[in-house]
């Protein structure tokens, strides 16, 4: 019934062959301008050249995104416990928050700008707004959601309200605080790029806006798959990290 | 009494953001910080298209660029979610890549939609487009995972084709899941248009914002901004309308 | 001798959305150490707010508490330990470590609450579980790992809240027989609440019948049968069928 690894292995690779041949095949017949969709050989080959500085805006968005990342977590945990933790804090707050997580955070980004300046902080500033709330959102749910029988059980033991925090609320909010940090990467990463797209002097969304401006294809697409790889891989390794911490979960 | 407390407390919040945000606008430039007593004169310029008088058509446009590709979004997703959930071998051989294409910050695309497509709508469209997919698609295929077999067992016990087990099954046990998608693809196709408009544009309300941005035009900027807002709220009210429709039905 | 647990004129009332509930009124209830005492009436009688009261965990509104002649003013577990009707089992916790949790929250170090926990899975049963979480275990092995955990803090005292509630049949009395064997060997002051008439006359040296709500004591019948007892002697079924009458009555007026 199933069908078997080799077969899904398979279709995968026939597939991934048949676009990147059409494509190919399209780019050379001149079916497409080759100044918009390149030839998978061309972007192959502009890896070369793009390479360099690529890279160089790579690790300058990363080194944003890292700082934002860092500033989101401990913010959007913080404040989820705080926030979660206490009943009348959450009632008051959490139409807020929602509404402040649904709302485009590009709007206000002309006015962060126009604020800090054209620089990195800019950038870590508004990645770290467009991290937070999504992990702020999940963590709230998820003290609020921490198993009532396990506190109850927690008190009849003896536990103190601080042994409350660290031996119940904390472990059980372990899950949580994984999906918002997998969730928040994406976030903050986004949001760097913007900025630097909008923005930026430095860094992979600046080099990919040049790219786009000077019409060279090829190397957009290479900087692009680049920078799209290096987000899975980011994603891939926190699924990984997740999967350790969570046996108990089955 | 408690809910009027709470609903009290927020007022007080939002009046003392509003106060504080006068007294740092007063105290610092007026320039950054747009005080909330300057920001209502020029929402009054702003609605009698005094400050913007191409305001009705840049919002016409924004709006046209959200439906049309909130529509290819769902037409789109709707066929490559079901076209996964209900095909093993496709399920299996191309879940993991639209998870993973999923994973990539969206907006990385843009540049290559923007050569592409170029400044006018197009690229905007497929932006928004490419944002609102990505949720519907996955809500099929979780809806489909959250569909009980038990529930198809019985409707082919009972004697029904594979079309009536969709239609009368599975629609309906998934509905909750898949309008929980659609709201979602609608936000996300929201914020792409926008994004997009203001990434870089020459019409529609990105357009106009970044105008008053760029001319420090900042109490104008806050207005058109509020304006968006407005446009987002109604459409997410609308999805949530839907979404609770939907929600009655399938509770009966 | 001071009794175990003394509860005078206690009185519990609780306000729902559909106005205030008396749960309680004017309980009086003296158990002995060493007694395995049981509450038994119909659903919402009070018995689990009752049990809450000795262990802590719910203030009285009227009368008062006392655990080994002292007053209670919150959970106390180096007097009271504690079983619920829900193992609740820490699911990020083994065997090993939710029997310990007790003793970890009072401080006692890793190396001595590792070898008592250890200890006890024997007699648990759990020996070759020790390092499973509990969406490993079975419904009767989660509720001996609760068990486990409240002997390990080893008070005087044990409230169980229908422990044995969700399991099935046969489980059930598998595990009456088995907590029969420990009790007897360790002679703690049992308060346990269940549903099961069998439960109650095969295990308790005394029956606590309680009424519907507002929860009060109906009446007392002391079991004093040597263990293992025949449950189905002459005079086991009069019990059972005098309990039955007693119980049925206070059933038919909560279903109305």
């Amino acid at each position: 019934m199933s069908p078997g690894r080799p077969a899904v292995l398979g279709l995968q690779a026939v597939s991934v062959g048949a676009l990147l041949g059409a494509w190919e095949t399209a780019a050379r017949a001149g079916w497409v301008d080759p100044l918009f969709v390149p030839a998978p050989s061309a972007v192959a080959a502009a890896f070369a050249g793009v390479g360099a500085p690529a890279l160089a805006g790579l690790g300058d968005t990363l080194a944003k995104t890292a700082l934002a990342y860092v500033l989101a977590v401990v913010g959007g945990v913080g404040l989820g416990l705080l926030i979660g933790s206490l009943r009348l804090l959450r009632d008051v707050l959490s139409p807020f928050v929602i509404a402040l997580y649904g709302m485009p955070k590009i709007l206000v980004l002309p006015w962060i700008v126009l604020l800090l300046g054209y620089g990195p902080t800019p950038a870590v500033v508004y990645g770290t707004i467009h991290g937070l709330f999504p992990i702020l959102v999940l963590v709230i749910g998820g003290v609020r959601d921490v198993d009532r029988n396990l506190v109850t059980v927690a008190r009849a033991f003896g536990a103190t309200p601080w042994q409350l925090y660290w031996k119940v609320v904390l472990p059980a909010i372990v899950p949580t605080v994984i999906a918002g940090m997998r969730l928040g990467i994406v976030f903050c990463l986004l949001g760097v790029l913007v900025v630097e797209m909008f923005a930026g002097v430095r860094g992979m969304g600046h080099v990919l806006g040049a790219l786009a401006n000077g019409f060279r294809a090829p190397e957009l697409f290479a900087a692009t798959a680049l920078v799209s790889a290096a987000s899975i891989v980011i994603v891939l390794g926190l699924d990984a990290v997740n999967e350790r911490l969570s046996r108990w979960r089955g | 009494m408690r809910a009027g407390r709470i609903a009290l407390l927020r007022l007080a919040i939002l009046a003392a953001a509003l106060a504080a945000w006068e007294a740092a606008a007063r105290a610092a430039s007026p320039l950054l910080y747009v005080p909330p007593s300057a920001v209502v004169p020029a929402l009054g310029r702003l609605l009698t298209l005094e400050s913007y008088p191409d305001l009705p058509a840049s919002l016409a446009l924004t709006v046209r660029e959200i439906a049309v590709a909130y529509g290819l979004a769902i037409a789109a997703g709707l066929a490559c979610g079901f076209a996964l959930g209900l095909n093993r071998l496709l399920g299996r051989a191309f879940g993991p890549i639209l998870a993973a294409l999923y994973a990539v910050p969206a907006v990385v695309w843009y540049p290559s939609l923007m050569l592409f497509f170029g400044l006018d709508a197009a690229s905007k469209i497929a932006f928004g487009f490419l944002l609102g997919f990505f949720p519907i698609a996955l809500a099929v295929l979780a809806g489909i995972r959250q569909v009980s077999p038990q529930l198809v067992t019985v409707a082919r016990a009972f004697g029904a084709r594979p079309p009536t087990v969709f239609v009368k099954v599975m629609v309906p046990a998934m509905l909750f899941t898949l309008v929980g998608g659609l709201r979602t693809g609608l936000a996300l196709t929201v914020v792409g248009v926008i994004v997009g408009e203001i990434l870089g544009s020459k019409a529609g309300m990105g357009a106009l914002i970044n105008h008053a941005y760029g001319l420090f035009r900042t109490a104008d900027y806050v207005a058109l901004v509020l304006v968006t807002v407005a446009l987002v709220v109604a459409s997410d009210a609308l999805a949530s309308l839907v979404e609770r429709r939907a929600g009655r039905w399938t509770e009966s | 001798m001071t009794p175990s647990i003394l509860v005078e004129g206690v009185a519990k009332r609780y306000a729902t959305a559909s106005g205030p509930v008396e749960a309680l009124r004017e309980v009086s209830l003296s158990v002995d150490p060493g007694e395995f005492c049981t509450l038994i009436g119909p659903s919402g009688c009070g018995k689990s707010t009752l049990l809450g009261m000795v262990g802590g965990l719910v203030p009285p509104d009227g009368g008062r508490v006392l655990v080994a002649g002292r007053p209670v003013s919150g959970p106390d577990p180096g007097r009271v330990a504690s079983v619920f009707q829900d193992p609740g089992l820490f699911p990020w916790r083994t065997t090993l470590e939710n029997v310990e949790l007790g003793l970890e929250l009072q401080g006692v170090p890793a190396a001595r609450r590792r070898q008592v926990a250890t200890d006890l899975l024997e007699p648990l049963g759990l020996r070759d579980f020790a390092r499973k979480y509990p969406r490993e275990l079975s419904g009767g092995m989660r509720q001996r790992v609760a068990i486990g955990r409240a002997l390990a803090i080893d008070a005087p005292i044990v409230l169980m809240d229908e422990p044995f509630g969700a399991l099935d049949e046969q489980t059930r009395l598998l595990m009456g027989e088995w907590l029969l064997d420990i009790w007897r060997r360790t002679r703690k002051t049992v308060l346990f609440v269940t549903h099961s008439l069998h439960e109650a006359l095969a295990l308790s040296t005394r029956v606590v019948v309680m009424t519907a709500r507002p929860g009060r004591i109906k009446s007392v019948l002391g079991v004093d049968m040597p263990y293992p007892r025949a449950m189905d002697s002459a005079e086991m079924v009069a019990l059972r069928a005098g309990l039955w009458a007693e119980i049925r009555e206070e059933s038919l007026r909560a279903m109305q």
